[in-house]
């Protein structure tokens, strides 16, 4: 501790700190984590009610769609002429591969800003 | 979930940290009542408001709840804590938030006004201060952090923490003139 800080002010501080009323201030808080909670799970079933009626009215698109989808994810990035390299690199020369790549990136920038 | 009656009390913190990371709501309450004079002390420190004090350290544990699954390492977590309530007294200097009419109602507030005089006269003294000064003092003071750390957790250079540090004190010791004399006169 450097001594810009006076001892004697160090010790008022500590004295002045007080105890308090424990229970309702976390009755209090955990009132608003189940709060939370709750709005949460609401939210998740009217999300979950909304999507099944779009895909009800919406099954024959969205199964294009996701065919669509299921075609495009094997395609290659880069174009190989050599069939064994082809096959070879398979696994990272895809668009399925460059999706996840990114997904990773996104969640280790998030972890490193809010982890 | 059940656990036998006295289990969470006498757990340690890193078993609760554990706990409420999986998302254990029992074992969360048990940190908020470990955890809240500190926090709440420390709040009120800083904003020198009763009401204002519990309404922020209420947001803190609640922005821990959310983000506790995030936090990897559970020794960490006093500090991930710390950081986090000076995090949420610094946004709320910043955006001037809501809950800054808090402040009113503190004539009316009959728990406040029983508030022993050492820390109200503290808090009177510390309410001299420019908000900047007065961050870096009660961090300094109250949570014993170095210059070097006060200047990691609220981005001032470290030249303007220990200007600030300086400053505040001078301040303080003038104001709390009658409460540090007697231990004065006797060094």
């Amino acid at each position: 501790m450097s001594s810009d800080f006076d001892p004697r002010l160090q010790a008022l501080f500590a004295e002045a700190r007080k105890a308090f009323d424990r229970e309702a201030f976390t009755r209090d808080v955990m009132a608003q984590i189940d709060a939370g909670r709750r709005r949460t799970v609401v939210v998740w079933a009217v999300a979950a009610t909304v999507t099944v009626v779009v895909l009800i009215f919406l099954a024959a698109p969205v199964l294009t769609a996701l065919r669509l989808v299921t075609e495009l994810l094997p395609v290659s990035v880069v174009e190989i002429q050599s069939d064994w390299m082809k096959q070879l690199l398979a696994p990272v020369n895809s668009v399925a591969a460059l999706i996840a790549v990114l997904a990773l990136g996104i969640r280790k920038f998030y972890r490193r800003i809010f982890g | 979930m059940r656990y036998p009656a006295d289990f969470l009390q006498k757990s340690p913190e890193s078993v609760l940290v554990g706990l409420a990371r999986s998302g254990d709501r029992d074992a969360f309450a048990e940190i908020v009542s470990r955890r809240q004079d500190w926090i709440r002390n420390l709040m009120r420190r800083c904003c020198g408001d009763a009401v204002l004090a519990d309404d922020l350290s209420q947001q803190v544990f609640l922005q821990a709840w959310r983000s506790i699954r995030q936090l990897n390492d559970a020794r960490r977590f006093p500090g991930w804590l710390k950081r986090m309530a000076i995090n949420t007294w610094l946004q709320h200097k910043r955006r001037n938030d809501p809950l800054h009419g808090a402040s009113e109602q503190d004539a009316a507030n009959p728990a406040i006004e029983a508030t022993p005089g050492l820390g109200l006269d503290l808090d009177r003294a510390l309410g001299t201060l420019p908000d900047d000064v007065r961050t870096c003092i009660v961090l300094g003071y109250h949570e014993r952090m170095t210059h070097a750390e006060i200047a990691d957790a609220t981005g001032l250079p470290l030249g303007t923490v220990k200007s600030h540090i300086r400053r505040g004190t001078k301040k303080l010791q003038a104001e709390l003139a009658d409460y540090i004399q007697p231990e004065e006169a006797g060094t």
